[in-house]
């Protein structure tokens, strides 16, 4: 295939060259930009200084039950150097977390990271929250801290209190078979997957400290009462398919169910049908209007007809508003 | 042509090769320099084993050729592993055996791995001859040199893997199938490149689909005064036509398995095979008389149809007692390949339909800004011109053959992996063929840049020459990536652009931080210092046979015990993965601890978690 060129400096062959001289100045620019970037990058990073000092900030005006936020959510670095005693919480979509348990929040943010956009971090993050303070800077770090307005403290929580619970299994004809607690787990008969306990689980990338309560097929129920379950102004059910079996969407896979009934009367408070397929926290909550006891005989049980990849890691809870 | 200027010829042509020795050379010395602390990938980690295994069979054949020769001990020595063709595997155990059994200079890993320099190294030399003869020496130099200094490429060049090779033996065909156009026996190295891409990685089964489109035309247009040479032309598009239809009839009518089942040695499908090679050898013999030139463009057709399958045959004992019942395996395997989880733009992808955008934003954004963007600006110049040319007014723009052939593989590897149905996990590598042709591309987009600054101030500065300004726009653009790769090494999978934002940009977009678990190597240190004697130790995502590799090779202490999970470990080493959230919180739950005793942290992104049990 020829490719007769015209003469040169023919008009053509002036406006290719002028296209070139500009792809000139383009390359050029973004060479100089590429540089710039490379070799600036690493000042945008915080040392090991930087965290020292954020720990040692922490470790002194820290108080019990204050939590570490995280932004950039993936930015966890500082995991290695805060103190113990102060959950850290960073996960893809941590932003938006209410963080309901949590009274005060400490954000430690890295806004000089590239792509960083601390703007629209406190978009999402501020509404619901008041500043204690102006932020501080060690190094690339910036430590701030809010009053948590979105805090409900709760006065019941099943993960919590799941060694107080009696669980057993209920086979269709209402027969019971025993979970007894070995003084940290519910160990029912059977595989090891059928037992009770609060446990770390992933769902939907949120690490979730929750009530492990795996569906143990056909008509059969996992059941856990609590037999005086205290409660505040209202009741949360939230459940979940752990890790990521919750995507998956096979047709042998079925719906589970996870279901809060009043012990005594058998009424159904609190219903969650999670399908194949469905990822994250599903939630139900009583209704507002809905005036709760102050305590309440609560049984929760979890069925699936097909146990196969329906981890179930589930919370329920009670709560109310924060008093001033 | 007179003496004189044969001598220059031949002069500039010697230079030229050995530029592309010294490329070759300089290539091979910095991947040797710097494998030491590349991590061992889990499929690399396989790969060792099975190389070790085929060059004993190389040992047996020499001891007792006729047992090795029987299916029975073939199978014992190449089961392993057979989803792969065997060629780079060989030269990996036969350079074992050489340098670290035999001769006892180098390490396993090492050992294993100094082919895949050789055969990585082979893409900056025939890129620069590529480019050389296409765009001119400044943008051959420009595109050989881009290639190993893209992060993501130089850290798979080092690896005993054939994602570098297949790119390397892809470059060499269709580079021998450009030379064949001139050379009277380029034919013969097209086909014999061809069938060392097929015999290294399934991909090259795609080269004649690029190539071939170009060999018709090209044959078309120059039959076009010669009607003797227009039927033969014919002929030889008609046999393949013809075998191909009735290959489609017997497929469809049978089904695939009735195929596969009937194929054998007295059969119509073997019959076919049989027809094309006599087919070709004779026609192209006739079409040699009738048209040198018009031979030389269908020749290398010819070679790979029949050399290509051969070498895969010959080369891959497994094939030899049961050839196609394994390589129907082998087709099906890849065709029904799984589909592994991998992160992009925030969301999880875990089975097809994937993003059709996929591909050009992962390259967008894995590839140093200031090799993307002449690679780019070069695609869009010869598009643009492919178009223009339409108009009769513009028909001067036309790319000329070899433009069209490096514009067509570099499109080509991008477009076939685009497709939503393909496995889109494994980062760039899948679609390594095509970074030489774009390389090529950006070659020429500087070295017109370059030009075109120096005569727009020749006015001024007369003595101003384009090698000058062509070497310093190069060593401008070539800074970014060489700080970036310098930086980034040996941690390859995690490279992220200046596009991105680097790796803390790729990570607030969403992006799949690392994968193949090499990065553990920033751990093994802190491992060998702190873990207890004899301790448990889980590897999360580390081949059982990784962490063999990593304790013969020196790096993780031999006292150290691999544990099957966090459950029966002391220290647990998790692989930052948005899919593996499961298996840290796994380690959370049987440690009591949520807090890491060490990690590896890349520009303040977390990728290797270190949990002791409390």
């Amino acid at each position: 295939m020829p490719n007769p060129e015209p003469a040169a400096g023919s008009p053509r062959i002036r406006q290719l060259r002028i296209l070139s001289l500009a792809d000139f100045a383009v390359l050029t620019v973004a060479a100089v930009a590429a540089l710039y970037f490379q070799l600036s990058l690493p000042g945008r990073l915080p040392t090991e200084g930087d965290y020292r000092g954020v720990a040692e900030s922490l470790a002194k005006e820290s108080k019990n039950g204050d939590v570490l936020l995280l932004y950039p959510w993936w930015a966890e670095r500082a995991r290695l150097y805060v103190p113990r005693s102060l959950p850290v919480v960073g996960y893809l979509g941590s932003d938006t977390n209410p963080l309901r348990d949590f009274p005060r929040i400490w954000v430690l943010a890295q806004p000089n990271l590239p792509r960083s956009d601390i703007k629209a971090f406190e978009r999402r993050f501020i509404p619901g929250r008041t500043a204690l303070g102006s932020p501080r800077s060690f190094g690339n770090l910036q430590l701030s801290l809010y009053r948590n307005g979105l805090y409900r403290p709760a006065v019941f929580s099943a993960a919590a209190e799941h060694p107080s619970a009696r669980v057993y299994i209920e086979e269709p004809d209402h027969r019971q078979l025993d979970c007894p607690f070995d003084g940290k787990v519910h160990r029912c008969p059977g595989p090891e997957q059928l037992r009770v306990d609060q446990e770390w689980h992933e769902v939907l990338y949120e690490p979730r400290h929750c009530l492990w309560m795996h569906p143990p097929g056909g008509p059969r129920r996992l059941v856990a009462e609590f037999p005086s379950a205290k409660l505040g102004e209202r009741l949360t059910l939230a459940a979940g398919i752990v890790g990521e079996y919750a995507s998956r969407r096979q047709p042998e896979l079925t719906v589970t169910h996870v279901v809060v009934e009043e012990l005594t009367s058998g009424r159904r408070l609190l219903e969650i049908a999670i399908p194949p397929g469905r990822e994250g926290m599903q939630q139900a909550e009583t209704p507002s209007q809905l005036q709760l006891p102050s305590s309440m005989a609560l049984k929760i049980w979890v069925q699936s007809d097909n146990p196969a990849l329906r981890e179930t890691c589930l919370e329920l809870f009670s709560d109310r508003s924060a008093t001033p | 042509m007179s003496s004189r200027s044969t001598r220059q010829w031949l002069a500039l042509r010697l230079k030229d090769n050995w530029i592309a020795a010294a490329l070759f050379a300089a290539s091979a010395a910095a991947l040797a320099a710097t494998q030491a602390p590349v991590g061992f990938v889990r499929d690399e980690s396989v790969y060792f084993v099975a190389a070790e295994s085929y060059a004993r069979w190389f040992q047996h054949l020499l001891r007792a050729p006729a047992q090795a020769l029987t299916d029975n001990d073939i199978v014992r020595f190449f089961d392993i592993n057979h989803e792969h063709p065997a060629l780079m595997k060989m030269l990996f155990g036969l350079s074992y055996l050489v340098f670290h059994e035999w001769l006892g200079v180098l390490k396993p890993a090492a050992a294993f791995r100094i082919p895949a320099f050789v055969v990585a190294s082979l893409i900056p030399a025939v890129t620069y001859l590529f480019g050389r003869s296409l765009f001119g020496r400044k943008a051959g130099l420009w595109a050989a040199v881009s290639f190993l200094l893209v992060p993501r490429q130089f850290f798979n060049a080092h690896l005993a893997c054939f994602d570098v090779p297949i790119a390397a033996f892809w470059l060499l065909t269709a580079y021998a199938f450009f030379r064949a156009q001139r050379k009277p026996l380029g034919w013969l190295w097209c086909g014999l490149a061809f069938g060392a891409a097929l015999a290294t990685k399934h991909n090259g089964w795609f080269l004649p689909f690029v190539l071939a489109p170009f060999a018709v035309v090209r044959g078309w247009i120059l039959s076009r005064g010669s009607p003797e040479a227009r039927v033969w032309f014919y002929r030889f598009v008609g046999l393949y036509a013809g075998v191909g239809a009735l290959f489609a009839v017997l497929w469809i009518s049978e089904g695939p398995r009735r195929f596969v089942a009937n194929f054998t040695a007295l059969s119509p499908a073997s019959a076919l095979l049989a027809l094309t090679a006599v087919g070709t050898v004779a026609i192209l013999r006739q079409l040699r008389w009738a048209s040198e030139s018009l031979f030389r463009a269908l020749a290398p057709l010819g070679a790979m149809a029949i050399l290509g399958p051969l070498v895969f045959y010959l080369h891959w004992p497994y094939l030899w007692h049961h050839p196609i019942d394994r390589a129907a395996w082998y087709f099906d395997f890849h065709a029904t390949h799984v589909h592994y989880a991998w992160f992009y733009l925030g969301t999880l992808l875990r089975d097809p339909p994937f993003p059709l955008d996929y591909v050009v934003v992962k390259t967008a954004l894995t590839v140093p800004i200031t090799i993307f963007l002449p690679m780019a600006i070069g695609l869009g110049a010869v598009a643009l011109r492919a178009v223009a040319s339409v108009a009769r007014r513009w028909r001067f723009f036309r790319p000329s053959f070899g433009e069209a052939l490096v514009a067509a593989n570099a499109v080509a590897p991008i477009l076939i992996i685009s497709h939503p149905n393909v496995p889109h996990f494994g980062g760039v590598k899948h679609w390594f063929p095509a970074m030489p042709f774009l390389a090529l591309l950006g070659g020429s987009c500087v070295a017109c840049a370059a030009l075109s600054f120096v005569h727009a101030l020749r006015r001024r500065r007369r003595a101003l020459s384009g090698g000058p300004v062509a070497g310093l726009l190069s060593a401008l653009l070539f800074a970014p990536a060489l700080v970036a790769t310098a930086r980034n090494h040996p941690y390859g999978t995690s490279y992220y652009s200046e596009l991105a934002g680097g790796l803390p940009g790729a990570a607030t977009l969403g992006m799949q931080r690392q994968f193949w678990s090499n990065n553990v190597t920033g751990v093994l240190d802190w491992l060998n210092a702190h873990a207890p004697p004899n301790a448990r130790v889980w590897l999360h995502e580390v081949t059982g046979l990784a962490f063999q590799e990593y304790q013969l090779n020196g790096m993780l202490r031999r006292d150290l015990q691999a544990a099957g999970g966090p459950w029966d470990a002391q220290i647990a080493v998790y692989q930052y993965h948005q899919e593996f959230r499961e298996h840290e919180m796994n380690v959370w739950q049987a440690f009591g601890t949520e807090t890491p005793a060490a990690a590896l942290y890349l520009d303040e992104t977390p990728q290797i978690i270190v949990y002791q049990r409390e």
